[in-house]
């Protein structure tokens, strides 16, 4: 622990200097309150309630599209001497506080209900669940010192969103937790001001930072170090280092005499995560411009405090089990109008390791890549939006009309969609991602053109993992839900993978002069993606001719791929049934590399227009079309066998209606959308047809005697041809006091 | 693909080159250097990583009348980006265009936030605000935080644009008063988009002494200091020598109860005659 040692000393050092600072009162000091109402309406037609947030993955916290909350912001700041400035935040929690509450009066009492602590959902729990009964919470104090010392510009002290790093490394911090983090930072110049440093220690957020999204039984010494140096010597040339630090102790379990009460007790790591490098920028002319970045990470779990040696196919932690390193680099450049006409073009070179690894790099409210890359409308691995998995109980959140636009791209696989609703961008991980994009836009009067054309391939690319010496289901990634289905935001994994990306996009806006101008918009977005995932016939599961057909069992003679592992541990064969007379296997047994074979022919059309229609009311329409064309395995592979299939046509359509409306301090907006659609599924052949009892038509909401196929684990993929119709709302209201 | 696509897709290009420029009948062009976006000399940037090196230095100043219309744009030394999703193509910059047309008389006062005045005969009595915020929302802060007169004076465009590394908006000719725009004085004042202003600054972002994450450094943290980062002087050419007459444009002396001892006085820029 030198470092931290050695921290401890600058930091003594450093609130000695502050304290022989001068501490001059300023005459007349006032506080400054000013606060904001902050007012939300949901409404939709899955008629959930469960919080006034559409969408979030985390247990016991409830979802819903219907709903109205409120929540108070107090903003609060004072200079109580010259060169001390103290701010704070006070906010009630939005949660589960609808106005149906009542102000949070009564309610459930989980504790004293048999058995104890149910979820408490929609603000149920009245008063006796901190998310509906209207308290008012700290959200953030900051004491900032600006001694005046030549070395030291400001010392903070409490909380910040860590906007000054970088989203690769230590990110900004999302904006509705931008007070959670808590840290003691120091800023200023060495020598000359060319040459500037960023010093933080972050208290490590044991809420999320660290192996299954926690770091452990003991806290208090969790930290992450971070210094920054940026060095500007001209307008030519800038560099920038960072390193990151991170530090997740536990109390040594070998330490155990006397309680540790004689001599102390030792620590020893739980985790430890190092991300160094730095960032430059080249800027010859107003025409040019060339950055680049690189980042080596390091990261390493110890098991012997509970961290995952490793993880099934389908894994949760943002941390990779074990002792994993990878680098992150890109590079960028910018031509600035070369020939004269306003056209100018940005293209970017990006690499990202397999195993780059920041567990403090921004989680969301970032684009770390030039590509628009996905879009939030088809998110998870159902074609509509199921929360998780084929099996029956599993009802949408976010809904079949997914996130509006396209995705914002983090470094990271903690990628942090929570408590979002559905207007806001949705963020995806690219850890793994490498390639090229480039993108021209095109100014020409009242005609603005945009484009891009991306190609990624990926690091992760590999068979069984990379690794042939572990089993299928025992990996070093966590995988999340997986990568089937259109798309999901937080895989960046799967057990087999050969997969290529190309996206290209033509955007257009004109303003037509008509009236006070009317903004037309449109886009066309195709995506086409495959990926033959088990590529060598080695990894095959059963030995050739294992399944012979014309409703001969299977023989069940699995292949080894190396000494005693199989993909038949994932893949197992099908039953032989019988069904209205015919004969024949369950599903297809898993005999071919085509099997999981996954091909994505994806198109979005967008058309809109907006108008100033009052100096304060602003409005658009926006139509988009999207057709889906997705061959995602067949009945063989079964989506990893836990999730449902999405094979077959998807067709969406988006209506947006958006207003924005502003009185005085006072700003209202509009958000309404109609997404309706079908899919259409095609699972190949190879099975035999099931149709659905009263149970799975009960458990799935399918009509009885629909056609289907039961899966490895019972889930049922039901194969009628669905539609889709949503309806949504949201409604806020800020009003600055 | 056939040759024919090619020419036409050629054809329809250069038709829509021809097109654009056409539009461009008039108007005057100023440059102003690169790296002075550092108001009288000293002041640096906030330190959050939304504030890309160049974000707030002016290189170019264009306005252009194309028949009723009159098009502005200020280009900066770095490509525009949209951190905070406003929706125009940019975020943190904020730009006040304040104009001599030929009419007599004018304000003095820059707008509320900049601490500047204009010297005497540079009064200003026309200002056209770029912001990323909507209209409505900059009309009301123009509403409650400048004197009727002043307010009556400002011109807020229906749709400031960010695109490449310029934003531009257009405002209709009537709306300046008429006359020719490549006749008149100019002065632009870049400051920042705040989303969070001070009680009685019009969505700008302050300067203090020490550059925090959302403020400017090198200034004062009174309000003795001007609170603009980049501006035109001399003839509005570009030369090296015109961001040494922006410092001494934007000099400053406070008294030690912080309040103003001597200020910025800005004259405008015009076309040479």
């Amino acid at each position: 622990m030198r470092f931290s040692r050695g921290f401890a000393i600058g930091l003594l050092a450093s609130a000695a200097a502050l304290a022989s600072m001068p501490a001059l009162a300023v005459d007349g000091q006032t506080m400054i309150i000013t606060g904001e109402d902050y007012t939300k309406w949901l409404w939709g037609n899955q008629h959930t309630d469960g919080s006034v947030y559409n969408f979030t993955t985390v247990p016991g916290e409830g979802y819903g599209d219907n709903g109205q909350g409120t929540e108070i912001d107090l903003l609060i700041s004072s200079h109580p001497s010259k060169n001390i400035e103290v701010t704070g935040r006070l906010q009630s929690r939005f949660n589960q506080n609808q106005w149906t509450n009542y102000a949070g009066f009564g309610g459930r009492n989980p504790a004293l209900e048999n058995p104890p602590n149910g979820e408490c959902l929609g603000g149920d729990c009245g008063e006796f669940d901190p998310r509906s009964n209207e308290y008012i919470k700290i959200r953030g104090l900051t004491a900032r010192f600006t001694p005046g010392f030549k070395w030291l510009d400001a010392a903070t002290i409490g909380s910040t969103d860590l906007g000054m790093f970088d989203p690769y490394t230590i990110g900004k911090i999302r904006y509705i937790d931008r007070d959670n983090a808590k840290a003691i930072l120091f800023q200023g110049p060495l020598g000359s001001r060319q040459l500037t440093y960023d010093l933080i220690r972050v208290s490590l957020p044991r809420l999320f930072a660290g192996p299954n999204f926690n770091t452990g039984d003991y806290a208090g010494q969790d930290g992450a170090y971070g210094l920054q140096l940026k060095f500007n010597p001209s307008s030519f040339f800038d560099i920038v280092g960072v390193y990151d630090r991170v530090r997740d102790v536990e109390v040594s379990a070998k330490d155990t005499g006397n309680n540790g009460g004689d001599d102390g007790r030792d620590l020893d790591s739980r985790f430890k995560n190092d991300v160094y490098g730095g960032r430059f920028g080249i800027h010859p002319s107003s025409k040019f411009d060339f950055r680049g970045l690189y980042y080596y990470s390091t990261a390493e779990s110890n098991p012997k405090f509970g961290t995952p040696t490793g993880f099934g196919l389908s894994g949760f932690s943002p941390a990779l089990a074990g002792e994993v390193s990878d680098p992150l680099y890109k590079a960028n450049v910018d031509l600035n109008d070369p020939f004269g006409i306003g056209l100018s073009f940005n293209i970017e070179y990006f690499n990202i390791g397999a195993q780059y690894s920041s567990i403090l790099a921004a989680r969301r409210e970032v684009d770390v890549l030039l590509t628009e890359g996905h879009d939030g409308a088809f998110v998870f691995p159902g074609p509509d939006n199921s929360a998780f998995g084929v099996f029956a109980g599993n009802p949408t959140r976010i809904g079949y009309g997914g996130w509006e636009g396209p995705a914002q791209q983090v470094a990271t696989i903690s990628v942090d969609n929570e408590f979002t609703d559905f207007e806001e961008p949705m963020a995806e991980t690219v850890i793994g991602w490498k390639g090229i994009t480039v993108a021209p836009n095109w100014t020409i009067g009242d005609l603005d053109l945009s484009g891009e054309y991306s190609h990624i391939g990926y690091n992760t690319n590999w068979q069984a993992w990379g690794d042939t010496s572990r089993g299928i289901t025992d990996s070093i990634y966590p995988n999340f839900e997986s990568d089937a289905g259109v798309n999901s935001f937080r895989n960046a994994y799967a057990p087999f993978q050969d997969k290529k990306t190309d996206i290209a996009i033509l955007r257009g806006k004109y303003l037509l002069n008509v009236g006070k101008g009317v903004d037309v918009f449109g886009k066309i977005k195709l995506i086409k993606e495959t990926d033959n995932r088990l590529n060598e016939a080695r990894f095959l599961p059963y030995q050739p001719g294992d399944c012979p057909g014309g409703g001969v069992a299977c023989s069940n003679n699995a292949q080894n791929f190396s000494p005693g592992h199989s993909t038949a541990d994932l893949y197992g064969n099908p039953p032989v049934i019988t069904v209205n007379g015919v004969t024949g296997y369950q599903w297809k047994p898993f005999n071919s590399l085509s099997d999981d074979d996954r091909d994505l022919d994806y198109k979005l059309f967008q058309l809109g227009a907006g108008y100033q229609v009052t100096g304060n009311l602003y409005s658009s329409l926006t139509y988009e079309r999207y057709n889906v064309d997705l061959q995602d395995g067949n009945t063989a592979f079964q989506a990893y066998n836990l999730h449902s299939m999405s094979s077959g046509q998807n067709d969406k359509n988006k209506l947006i209606l958006y207003a924005h409306y502003t009185f005085g301090a006072a700003e209202f907006g509009a958000n309404y959308e109609y997404n309706w659609g079908t899919f259409d599924p095609d699972f190949g052949g190879g099975f035999v047809t099931q149709f659905a009892d009263a149970n799975i038509a009960r458990d799935y909401g399918v009509p009885v005697g629909s056609p289907g196929f039961k899966g490895r684990f019972g889930g049922w993929n039901s194969l009628d041809k669905r539609d889709f119709k949503q309806h949504r709302l949201k409604v806020f209201m800020k009003v600055r006091f | 693909m056939s040759k024919k696509f090619w020419k036409l897709g050629a054809t329809a290009a250069a038709g829509l080159l021809i097109a654009g420029s056409a539009l461009a009948q008039s108007g005057v062009s100023f440059k102003d250097p690169a790296n002075d976006d550092n108001g009288p000399g000293s002041y640096t940037y906030p330190t959050d990583g939304v504030y890309k090196r160049g974000s707030f230095d002016m290189t170019a100043f264009d306005v252009k009348v194309s028949g009723k219309k009159v098009d502005f744009a200020v280009t900066f030394n770095t490509a525009l980006e949209d951190p905070w999703r406003m929706g125009g193509g940019f975020s943190v910059q904020m730009v006040f265009i304040a104009i001599r047309t030929g009419a007599e008389g004018g304000f003095k006062d820059g707008p509320p936030g900049t601490n500047v005045t204009f010297a005497d005969g540079n009064e200003w009595n026309k200002m056209v605000i770029l912001s990323p915020q909507g209209p409505g929302k900059v009309k009301s802060e123009v509403d409650a935080k400048m004197a009727a007169a002043q307010g009556g004076a400002v011109i807020i465009p229906t749709r400031v644009k960010g695109a490449g590394r310029t934003i531009s908006a257009s405002v209709d000719l009537d709306q300046l008063g008429g006359g020719d725009p490549s006749q008149w004085g100019y002065q632009v004042l870049v400051q920042s988009n705040e989303g969070f202003p001070d009680g009685k600054d019009l969505l700008t972002r302050k300067v203090n002494e020490y550059e925090g994450q959302h403020r400017f450094g090198g200034g004062t943290d009174s309000d003795c200091d001007p609170h603009v980062i980049d501006i035109l002087a001399g003839n509005g050419t570009g030369a090296a020598d015109e961001a040494q007459m922006q410092h001494d444009m934007l000099k400053y002396e406070c008294n030690p109860d912080g309040s103003r001892k001597s200020g910025a006085a800005l004259k405008m820029v015009s076309a040479k005659k």
